[in-house]
């Protein structure tokens, strides 16, 4: 019933973008609907990328007290998947914007820039993790590299852009979003899609999760004979 | 036996002083890594052709040197004593902390000694006009500092990895870049280009930003190191 | 003092050794035997914390484990610019503990080569130096992987010295293969795949 629900939603949502009246203070006001999809990319990222260290944090803190945090292992990893995803989908759509608005696919505008490294440092996350063969092994590397990931992540979304030197020769139309150029209906929009497209990506961290505990039983089935003990007390 | 008390001092100073007496005596850390950043200078400075560099030109170029020099020098600090099979013995004598503090200590004093051997060099060679000295000085000091607590931490995390030797810097570079980017953002105020407000507003937060990251480093290493 | 629940240890797809389980108290000697392969070096260094099982747990009580726990494995290696004195040295300023070179020294029998490089020491030599270094802070714990591997006549009585006056002193933890080794057992446990 609530897939039913949220597919009717992420419907609605959608033929809404295509509906809506065109925003203004854009070069093209018609293609300016390209941020429907954009903006929640971009918050979906960020907070599944936030999400990620933090459950890495939990996995640390539970493993050094010698709890049992294998779950907290699986989510941080599933969140920085998704996180990854709505980054490039944030790129993606932020690239098509760039062509439709500046004329220009690639321009080296700082909001553009910053997110690149910020994908850059992710990727290396992902290559860290495969470059490490032993499976506890690789969770503690993984999860100690996402939580330092952190520092440049926060520097990256909300320091770089905003500094004044930088902030001034942007394009991005980060005025025009937060100074209530975008009227109610907009908005709603806006909205509405961000939260259909949350919703459809809660059940896909959730599978996510699962798939992970499938896989690690699978393997701990695989195992074959280990040796065993036997202990004698000599006289 | 009585066991003196827990010395964090004692204990940090014999990490460094052990990093320190093989690190001299085998050389081969410091040769390679001054070698590297030399010929890296005089590359820049020929692929110049006696152009005269604008500031931020030779701001990026010059941290574009000190990026590589650091994913080449530092990361001996763990790489090898893995690859010598000596980090057990380490591990078990003495605690987390005082392993990364004696090797950060050691590796700030190497990326010190190879990061201003650079700049001078580079600033000679290319005959950057120096506008700033002050500037100059805590832009690199803080810039290097911040580039070490960054590269010795990725190093642990590679340091038992297969591709070591690639991974670190693909794993650090991107760490590196929002450094980078302040770094630059001061240094070429320093070298004649920008506002000085702006110059000065990056070299504190390149402050800022090392003093987060030797902060943080020590739990992060400590959860790495032990396992 | 030294116990051990259901350990088990796995390295990827293999499980080296399930629930292994013992206890071993203040003046016993455990000796773990079994063939080439079978995780008794995974096992010791289990023990030690230089691992961590991927099942069960290890308890030993309270202390600072760098001075409670001596290692000494034949896979251990040392630095070879630095000079025997200089390892005992340093480690000893890690540890917290007296560097006591020259009396160890004398223990092992490397009084003369004790400013020599370690670089320059033979396959024995560098076992002797191990032996030193583990037993520097008087642990009450000593854990020794195959100790007698690549030693002469002299080198194995040393051995055998420390192995008794580890016993007087706490637990002892050897595995090994070698016969005259596992005659210093109380307790034998003989891991089998």
């Amino acid at each position: 019933m609530i897939r039913i629900l949220v597919a009717v939603w992420v419907l609605v949502a959608m033929a809404a973008a295509f509906l809506a009246p065109d925003a203004k203070g854009f070069q093209s006001p018609a293609l300016a609907r390209i941020v429907f999809f954009h903006l929640p990319c971009a918050f979906l990222a960020t907070g599944y990328l936030f999400a990620g260290s933090f459950y890495a944090v939990k996995f640390l803190k539970g493993r050094s007290a010698e709890r049992d945090e294998t779950e907290s292992a699986r989510k941080s990893v599933a969140a920085n998947e998704l996180g990854y995803l709505f980054a490039v989908l944030t790129m993606v759509t932020g690239i098509l914007f760039s062509y439709v608005q500046w004329g220009t696919w690639w321009q080296w505008d700082p909001r553009q820039t910053s997110f690149l490294m910020l994908l850059l440092l992710y990727s290396a996350y992902f290559a860290l993790r495969s470059a490490h063969g032993d499976p506890d092994r690789r969770e503690v590397v993984a999860s100690a590299y996402a939580v330092a990931l952190v520092l440049p992540a926060v520097f990256l979304i909300f320091v770089f852009p905003r500094l004044p030197q930088i902030a001034n020769v942007s394009f991005h139309p980060t005025q025009t979003i937060q100074q209530g150029q975008f009227d109610r209906n907009y908005w709603t929009v806006l909205l509405a899609n961000f939260f259909g497209l949350l919703m459809l990506s809660v059940p896909l961290f959730r599978l996510r999760i699962r798939a992970e505990a499938l896989a690690h039983r699978r393997f701990g089935e695989a195992t074959g004979a280990a040796a065993r003990a036997t202990i004698t007390r000599k006289s | 036996m009585a066991i003196s008390n827990s010395n964090w001092r004692a204990e940090v100073g014999a990490v460094f002083e052990k990093e320190w007496l093989v690190e001299r005596r085998a050389r081969t850390g410091w040769i390679t890594a001054g070698l590297f950043g030399f010929v890296a200078v005089v590359a820049v400075a020929l692929a110049g052709f006696g152009i005269k560099l604008t500031g931020s030109l030779s701001a990026g170029l010059l941290w574009v040197v000190w990026l590589f020099a650091a994913t080449v020098a530092l990361p001996r600090a763990f790489v090898a004593e893995e690859e010598l099979g000596t980090a057990n013995l380490l591990r078990l004598s003495a605690r987390a902390h005082s392993v990364y503090w004696g090797k950060a200590l050691f590796n700030l004093v190497q990326m010190s000694a190879i990061g201003l051997l650079i700049a001078v060099a580079y600033i000679g060679l290319v005959g950057a006009e120096m506008r700033d000295p002050a500037l100059f000085l805590i832009s690199v000091l803080g810039g290097l500092a911040a580039l070490t607590g960054t590269v010795t931490f990725c190093s642990v995390l590679v340091a038992q990895a297969a591709f070591r030797g690639a991974l670190v810097g693909a794993i650090a570079l991107p760490m590196l870049l929002p450094l980078a980017a302040l770094g630059v953002s001061s240094l070429r105020v320093a070298l004649g280009n920008g506002f000085p407000e702006a110059g000065w507003q990056a070299a504190v937060g390149l402050v800022g930003y090392a003093t987060l990251t030797f902060a943080s480093g020590p739990y992060l290493f400590a959860a790495v190191w032990k396992s | 003092m030294l116990f051990a629940a259901n350990l088990g240890k796995r390295f990827g797809k293999r499980w080296i050794f399930r629930n292994v389980s013992f206890e071993a108290g203040r003046g016993e000697a455990l000796v773990v035997v079994g063939h080439n392969g079978v995780g008794k070096s995974t096992l010791l260094k289990c023990l030690v914390g230089l691992m961590s099982p991927s099942e069960g747990r290890v308890t030993f009580p309270g202390e600072d484990a760098r001075s409670a726990i001596g290692y000494a494995s034949v896979e251990q290696s040392l630095y070879g610019h630095l000079t025997a004195r200089e390892h005992l040295g340093l480690f000893a300023r890690m540890r917290g503990c007296p560097a006591r070179d020259d009396e160890l020294a004398d223990k092992v029998g490397l009084r003369e080569a004790l400013d020599r490089f370690v670089g320059e020491f033979s396959t024995g030599m560098k076992g002797r130096l191990r032996i030193a270094l583990a037993v520097q802070p008087e642990p009450s714990l000593l854990v020794l992987d195959e100790p007698g591997a690549g030693l002469d006549e002299a080198g194995r009585d040393v051995v055998q010295k420390v192995c008794e006056e580890q016993r007087a002193r706490g637990v002892l933890v050897v595995a090994t293969n070698d016969p005259l080794e596992r005659r210093f057992g109380d307790l034998e446990l003989e891991l089998a795949g």
